[in-house]
């Protein structure tokens, strides 16, 4: 299986430059540790990568690094890995029934899974919709808490 | 037929308590309203619906132009060339029947003799009574017997004329093209020829205006022209041939039409009159069959009643006209310095170069979508090594509704900008470590003080 490299991102530059170069695709941006791969690509993101790549680019961003702390702290970020949705330089929510709407959480059960986020997030955008609900059942959705400042 | 069918009765309601209720909802069954193209159970009623009373009168106009095509053909009949009269078909909405021309020897022979035929006044009648046309327009969709029998004299009248005159190659099979796409030719040289005025406007409508009068200098110019000829012309008046070229043939009859009422007392056959009306009025067919030596340019400039001639022959006839398929003028510039092949729609010269793959337009109400405009051109620009106005700076952030926030996505990013510059200014002072003691009960407290 070739794996596809994906980029890894260490900067806020990188990331704003990202965010605003890749348009009218949607833009996955996951967040973890570069030290771990494993993390970064439990669910195969690299090969999913290449599947959505005609409507999709994906970036990994690397919380350890300093930089990127800005964006970490800005999105929120509380668990790893935590992945944002952007088309256009607009932030994309989903709606899966959990608590934050603001990024999926968690690592996607399936090649398949992450795969239909993706396109619904793509078919929303195309339609002018900043929101889309989760196309996949309860059960393949990866659950949390959300705690409020630690509380 | 179909008709006899819809013509039963829609069926009683088998339903009683709906009887009861509901007087007027009869369940009929399914007919099929021709008109309106759809199926419907709503029996007699059908008909007075302003939808389809609205579709009744598009179906009843749109027959009624073809209709006037017949009828022209009845005021003015023409012969008809077999080899053409298979594509001259005519479908009677009435009837429900093609009609064609196969066999006939005139113009609409089949059609006129169906729309005067008894049988077509009562499928006429029926028709009318069914889709609700209003019976005083029976008269509209056909013809009188009155007509038919003018007609079919004129008919005769022609054919002698075109026995009689049997000189040259034209037999009996060559005769006019009889194209339903160039009636309206016929149409000008006829109307032209029956000096009366409602003729011509008639045949204004066609977009081409009848010469009124000979155009001397037709004659002079292209006499020598139309030498030889197998058809066998003889211009009386006007020393021009007409090549006998199979689209000209059907110029021969038209002539001889015009002949026939032009110089009433004559009964000179195939009067070629002015070569400029033959080929004005079938410019088109002229034009098509690419005949050579037919005037081209001049007929244009000649076509106006009471207008003065314009007597600009000789650069017309260099440069050509719309009926050569002549560029117009102010196109032969630009022609010059592009291609040279027939010019296309600019938007389709434009499709092949725009961006591989960009079948289809995005949807500009996606998401974005401005800013990738504006990206676009800023990258385009790039590319082209201009100086792009950058305007974002280190601290640029998208905008994004955080998880805590509520409120636009613009307000929770101007948030996080200002907790972001409190955080700057209180890294600078040192936080005082917030000790975090254990609880100490009262009891504790005083055992321990005991």
């Amino acid at each position: 299986m070739s794996s596809y490299p994906l980029t890894v991102l260490t900067k806020n530059q990188e990331v704003d430059a990202i965010i605003r170069d890749t348009i009218d695709k949607v833009l996955v941006l996951r967040f973890g540790h570069a030290s771990d791969p494993v993390c970064l690509q439990l669910d195969d993101l690299s090969k999913s990568a290449r599947e959505v790549s005609k409507f999709a680019s994906v970036a990994l961003v690397d919380i350890d690094s300093n930089e990127i702390q800005v964006y970490v702290k800005y999105f929120d970020t509380a668990f790893i890995p935590s992945t944002v949705f952007f088309f256009n330089a607009h932030h994309m929510k989903m709606d899966s029934g959990t608590a934050d709407h603001t990024k999926w959480v968690g690592a996607f059960h399936k090649k398949q899974d992450f795969i239909d986020v993706v396109e619904a997030i793509y078919r929303g955008a195309m339609k002018g919709k900043l929101i889309v609900s989760c196309p996949l059942p309860l059960e393949r959705i990866p659950k949390y808490q959300l705690l409020y400042k630690d509380v | 037929m179909e008709e006899k069918l819809k013509a039963q009765k829609p069926n009683p309601n088998p339903n009683p308590k709906t009887n009861t209720a509901k007087k007027k909802k009869k369940k009929s069954e399914y007919e099929f309203c021709k008109v309106c193209n759809l199926n419907h159970d709503q029996g007699q009623r059908h008909k007075y619906f302003p939808s389809h009373k609205s579709s009744l009168s598009n179906f009843l106009s749109r027959f009624q132009t073809k209709l006037s095509d017949v009828r022209f053909f009845l005021k003015n009949p023409s012969p008809l060339r077999p080899e053409l009269a298979s594509k001259n078909r005519f479908w009677c909405v009435f009837c429900d029947s093609d009609i064609d021309e196969i066999g006939s020897s005139f113009a609409c022979y089949n059609a006129i003799n169906h729309l005067a035929s008894a049988d077509h006044l009562k499928n006429l009648k029926h028709f009318l009574w069914k889709y609700g046309g209003g019976m005083d327009r029976v008269d509209a969709f056909r013809i009188w017997e009155a007509d038919v029998a003018k007609w079919e004299k004129k008919c005769i009248s022609l054919k002698s004329d075109a026995v009689s005159s049997s000189q040259g190659a034209i037999g009996p099979e060559i005769g006019p093209l009889n194209d339903i796409h160039n009636e309206n030719n016929y149409g000008n040289i006829d109307n032209f020829e029956n000096s009366s005025i409602q003729s011509v406007k008639s045949s204004l409508s066609n977009g081409v205006m009848p010469l009124q009068y000979y155009t001397n200098e037709y004659q002079v110019s292209h006499s020598g022209l139309y030498e030889a000829t197998n058809v066998g012309m003889f211009a009386h008046d006007f020393g021009s041939f007409l090549p006998a070229e199979t689209c000209s043939d059907t110029n021969l009859w038209n002539l001889k039409d015009i002949r026939v009422n032009r110089n009433s007392q004559h009964s000179f056959p195939y009067n070629s009159y002015s070569s400029a009306d033959g080929s004005f009025s079938n410019g088109r067919m002229f034009q098509v069959h690419e005949d050579e030596g037919i005037v081209k340019g001049e007929s244009s400039s000649h076509g106006l009643q009471n207008l003065a001639r314009i007597s600009t022959l000789a650069p017309e006839e260099a440069r050509g006209n719309v009926h050569t398929g002549a560029p117009p003028p102010w196109l032969e510039a630009t022609e010059a310095s592009q291609i040279d092949a027939p010019l296309k729609p600019a938007a389709g010269s434009l499709v092949p170069l725009n961006k591989s793959g960009k079948s289809k337009k995005l949807n500009p109400k996606r998401v974005g979508a401005a800013w990738a405009e504006k990206r676009k051109i800023e990258l385009e620009m790039e590319k082209r090594g201009e100086i792009v106005k950058n305007d974002c700076d280190a601290n640029w952030l998208p905008n994004f509704g955080r998880v805590w926030q509520s409120g636009s996505r613009k307000e929770s990013r101007k948030e996080f900008e200002m907790e972001k510059q409190k955080l700057l200014k209180l890294g600078s002072q040192s936080e005082i470590p917030i000790e975090i003691q254990p609880y100490v009960s009262k009891r504790m407290r005083t055992e321990a003080g005991e």
